[in-house]
């Protein structure tokens, strides 16, 4: 044996043993797709990828996870900037018309099939960002989601209690379910100092983040409404804020619930099969409560094709997407996660199997699409989250300042941000306008 | 009976060090349940698996290892031939613009890789090296620190050595590469180690430089394990933490000696 | 050090070339790339938008270059007066022969040579609200603190972490230190009635004033660069109290897509740098003059 072919053979071995990242088969188009899970959900996400992959012989997608929402996000920008980015990834809404305006995504209206997709209205964004408006599509809904409540049913039941319908009942659910005393105590209520569920209280106080003529008024009253109710329920001990800044705050509450050192939590209705098959109790899932009127926002992340991929990747990577909105992937990754089902067929199909008869905590979140606001078409509104709300949220719970104050100096910030023509309510037609503004 | 006191002390203060080890240690072999339900229970109620198979399932360990390892020896066996004759040069030859040219190598020292990476994350991009081995290990090429170790450790080579071999014929590649380096052996494993060690670890760059498992490095593996999702699964971090570990301290079990005698003697 | 002629005009070139060839490409260049780039607005994606000044502006303005300052100085104390503190104290301690002493002495170091990462995962496990520091805390009957959780508190359990890691190599520095004080000198002390304090104060702290200078600028550069324990523990919150410099500039690219301004706070930095690396150079000197 040669010493070269002795060489080549022990690498080749090498490769062997170490396992190389799998490659696509010959004969295939290859197709990136980033995407950001942890745990069950991406689990079901390789899994759903590897049924496509063996349902037909063109395509092969090769999922690459990149941590967490943030972090992919982050990445992706990056890799776009030097031009090394996948064919496909999936950001979250607040991000896309950015995304949208800087020209980085792949219009989708002209592909094939791109008129039969029957998404929910709400969960697609219907009015603002896809069709409807004079907008192309750019992102389909992928995991799209409402925060909604989860009780723990044996306290509820030992309470005696219904699920707090009012701010008012929560304040005293809150009060009735937790308990200061003790080895273990227990905490009425908790959910993440976060943006989305502010945007969730101002809705429910009345008010939204940006008026529909394109105003930022952070919901006025109404913002400082949810603030205030916030540092009540912490003042008075009924609330815990949990620790922890993005995910890590959000994990905190899902560990608090399971081990019941809370009763009452809100959080995503992405954490619906994992929450009820980790604990030890019944689970119970209820809307969120109003103040003067219901309101939810939705979240979740949006299938996007990046527009400077080959063609070919682009033409394969739709394949993909529409086999995902076929009902049954709908389905399939909506029952196995807790995240809604994005097209009306899937919705059909789960109603017919009588699927929401045997789970109706799945239920919850679907019916509160009902009130469900949708994000405005908005370049800078994940900055204005990102920089100028979401310190101000902590700072005033953690340390208790003024919620009026704090909310009057992030208006003046996030207008200078904004500018003044940056909203786009609904129909106005984004992709040439106001380029000059979209730098920083 | 005073030995007894003392070395009770000294243990007192080594739990400090090295409970939290302990602690890792023993929830790397908890389940899910059990952290969700009593995350400070102090033992695990059996010897599972579970979290170690976890783990691997959801990295390619092998492959992230075989990574890490290729990356830090790369960049330590690139920086060390790379600083070589610079440090001869700098140390023992008199030319012009000598002051200037350590200067410059000076000024480098403290550049964090935070301060540099969008535009050489933007260069390799452009020459289609984004994501590959190259852009881990070029970037590190120059040790700013090695070679300031190097030059002090050849400044203690008397010059007429180099002046004998000159005499003998040796020719100036072979004075640097063949000759000099076995005089200052110590200071070279030293160096090698510390390179070692510090790359192995780095957490930043391979985050920004790389997209997928082709050329992941491990501590960026067992950060993403911290992934979000679900619910914190600290049994899950804590055994790919272990799986991190246990390389360095091996290394560091084995070569103590050299390294200890690397951080005092010369100051690293 | 008496210098060699080099054989031939180049030899010096080719020896440096690969050096300086690499510095150009991977440190000066993206030095200047940031000098130039933090006069415009750019955002990766869209063309970059010449704006001058603004970006220096905007992070004075804003408090967000004084606020990364203090907040980097502050922990930066912690941790610099903690490690020597805390080192020299080990050193005292474990200056002693026996295995036994020897086995903690490696446990100790052992935290340096263990990764970052490493550290900041097992650490933010051990204070989690519901870890077990906060458990033990309560079992004494006290109240825990939020460790990572409250603005006030979450710095310095940075710095606590911090000071974890690199206590092992401010240890062995101060051992390396303690074992060339001559014998001597403690006999004779002990010899004119000095008390242990007095021997410390009179003999033992003015010989390791070196190793102290020493000991000091390097955890100061450290701590000044400190950016993987904040990363995975804190992402430089609550409320921002835990955004040093570096992870800053982290954010400002990679969470705000602002590379103009992230540009402007890496050109203080690297100023800010350059005076730390005159004081690294001047301790070393300091450190072999005593040696």
């Amino acid at each position: 044996m040669s010493r070269r072919a002795w060489l080549a053979g022990s690498l080749a071995a090498g490769g062997a043993l170490i396992g190389c990242a799998e490659s696509i088969p010959k004969g295939r188009q290859g197709v990136d797709l980033w995407f950001s899970y942890g745990g069950k959900n991406r689990q079901l996400l390789e899994r759903l990828v590897a049924r496509y992959n063996e349902s037909q012989p063109a395509i092969w997608v090769r999922p690459v996870f990149q941590g967490d929402y943030f972090e992919c996000l982050a990445k992706l920008r990056t890799a776009v900037a030097a031009g090394a980015a996948p064919a496909l990834s999936h950001v979250v809404g607040e991000v896309v018309p950015y995304l949208a305006e800087a020209g980085v995504l792949e219009p989708l209206s002209d592909y094939p099939g791109a008129g039969e997709l029957d998404f929910v209205p709400s969960l697609g964004q219907a009015g603002t960002w896809a069709r409807g408006a004079a907008r192309p599509l750019v992102a389909l809904p992928f995991n799209r989601s409402t925060p909604i409540a989860y009780l723990n049913g044996k306290l509820l039941k030992e309470a005696r209690l219904e699920p707090p319908r009012s701010w008012d009942e929560l304040t005293e659910a809150a009060r009735a379910l937790g308990s200061r005393s003790g080895a273990a105590p227990r905490w009425g209520f908790e959910c993440p100092i976060d943006w989305w569920f502010w945007v969730a209280l101002v809705g429910q106080a009345g008010g939204q983040i940006i008026e529909p003529n394109g105003e930022l008024s952070l919901g006025g009253e109404a913002g400082a409404q949810g603030v205030l109710l916030w540092q009540r329920l912490v003042r008075d001990r009924l609330m815990r804020p949990p620790p922890g800044r993005d995910y890590n705050a959000w994990e905190v509450v899902n560990q608090d619930f399971l081990a019941g050192r809370a009763a009452m939590i809100w959080t995503s209705t992405a954490f619906l099969r994992y929450l009820e098959e980790n604990a030890r109790f019944p689970v119970l899932a209820a809307p969120l409560p109003k103040h003067t009127r219901r309101a939810v926002p939705t979240g979740g992340t949006f299938f996007v094709v990046l527009r400077r991929a080959p063609e070919d990747e682009k033409r394969a990577a739709w394949e993909f997407l529409r086999w995902m909105n076929q009902a049954e992937q709908s389905v399939d990754w909506a029952t196995g996660t807790g995240y809604l089902p994005v097209t009306k067929q899937a919705v059909s199909l789960l109603e017919t199997r009588g699927y929401y008869q045997e789970h109706p905590n799945d239920r919850v979140a679907y019916d509160q699409l009902e009130v469900a606001m949708t994000w405005p078409w908005s370049r800078s509104l994940f900055r204005v989250q990102r920089e100028v709300i979401q310190p101000r949220l902590e700072q005033a719970v953690l340390t208790g300042t003024p919620a009026r104050e704090l909310l009057d100096e992030a208006r003046a910030l996030a207008r200078r941000e904004l500018g003044s023509s940056e909203v786009s309510p609904g129909t106005s037609s984004g992709a040439s306008s106001g380029r000059r503004e979209v730098a920083e | 009976m005073r030995r007894g006191a003392v070395n009770l002390g000294l243990l007192a203060v080594g739990l400090v060090w090295l409970l939290p080890y302990a602690w890792m240690v023993v929830t790397s072999f908890k389940t899910l349940p059990e952290i969700v339900e009593a995350p400070t229970a102090p033992l695990p109620s059996g010897l599972p698996l579970d979290a170690y198979q976890e783990v691997m399932r959801s990295l390619p360990l092998g492959r992230y290892l075989f990574n890490t390892l290729v990356m830090s020896l790369l960049i330590a066996a690139l920086q060390i031939a790379v600083a070589l004759p610079a440090a001869y040069a700098l140390s023992k030859l008199s030319f012009r613009g000598r002051g200037v040219a350590f200067g410059l190598v000076v000024a480098t020292l403290l550049i964090p890789a935070q301060v540099r990476f969008v535009p050489v994350f933007a260069m390799l991009a452009d020459v289609g090296l984004a994501n590959t081995m190259t852009a881990l290990v070029l970037p590190f090429g120059v040790s700013a620190f090695g070679t300031f170790l190097l030059r002090q450790a050849l400044g203690s080579v008397p010059t007429q050595v180099i002046e004998a071999a000159r005499m003998d014929g040796a020719s100036e590649l072979y004075i640097v590469f063949g000759m000099l380096p076995r005089m200052i052996v110590p200071s070279l494993v030293a160096f090698f180690m510390f390179s070692f060690i510090y790359h192995y670890s780095d957490y930043f760059w391979p985050l920004v430089m790389t997209a997928d498992d082709k050329v992941r490095t491990l501590p960026l593996g067992v950060a993403l394990l911290r992934e979000q999702g679900t619910g914190v699964r600290w049994h899950v971090v804590m055994a790919g933490n272990v799986l991190l570990s246990l390389p360095v301290l091996g290394l560091f079990a084995v070569a103590q000696r050299h390294l200890l005698r690397a951080v005092t003697s010369r100051g690293l | 050090m008496s210098l060699l002629r080099p054989r031939r005009a180049t030899d010096p070139l080719w020896m440096l070339a690969p050096t300086l060839l690499l510095l150009a490409v991977f440190f000066f260049y993206p030095l200047g790339f940031a000098v130039y780039r933090s006069l415009f607005r750019w955002d990766l994606l869209t063309p970059p938008e010449y704006v001058g000044l603004d970006n220096y502006r905007a992070l004075i303005e804003s408090g967000e270059l004084i606020s990364a300052f203090t907040t980097t100085l502050a922990f930066s104390l912690v941790v610099v007066v903690g490690a020597m503190a805390l080192g020299l104290g080990l050193a005292m301690l474990l200056n002693r022969r026996g295995a036994f002493a020897g086995f903690i002495r490696s446990a100790i170091f052992s935290a340096y040579v263990v990764s970052w990462v490493s550290v900041a995962l097992l650490w933010m496990w051990v204070l989690d609200s519901q870890g077990v520091l906060s458990a033990w805390v309560s079992a004494l009957g006290l109240t825990p603190l939020d460790w990572l959780g409250d603005p006030d508190v979450a710095l310095y359990s940075l710095a606590a972490v911090t000071i974890w890691k690199i206590a092992g190599y401010a240890m062995v520095l101060y051992l390396a230190g303690l074992q060339d004080v001559p014998p001597v000198l403690y006999e004779a002390a002990a010899l004119d009635g000095a008390g242990p304090i007095a021997r410390f104060r009179h003999i033992t702290w003015p010989l390791l004033r070196p190793t102290s200078a020493f000991v000091g600028t390097t955890s100061l550069i450290a701590s000044f660069q400190v950016f993987d324990v904040v990363r995975v523990m804190t992402q430089g919150g609550p409320v921002r109290s835990t955004t040093v410099f570096v992870y800053a500039i982290y954010e400002q690219i990679f969470m705000n897509l602002r590379v103009g301004r992230a540009s402007a706070l890496v050109v203080v930095f690297f100023l800010m740098l350059l005076g730390l690396t005159a004081l690294q150079l001047w301790a070393w000197r300091a450190k072999r003059g005593a040696s």
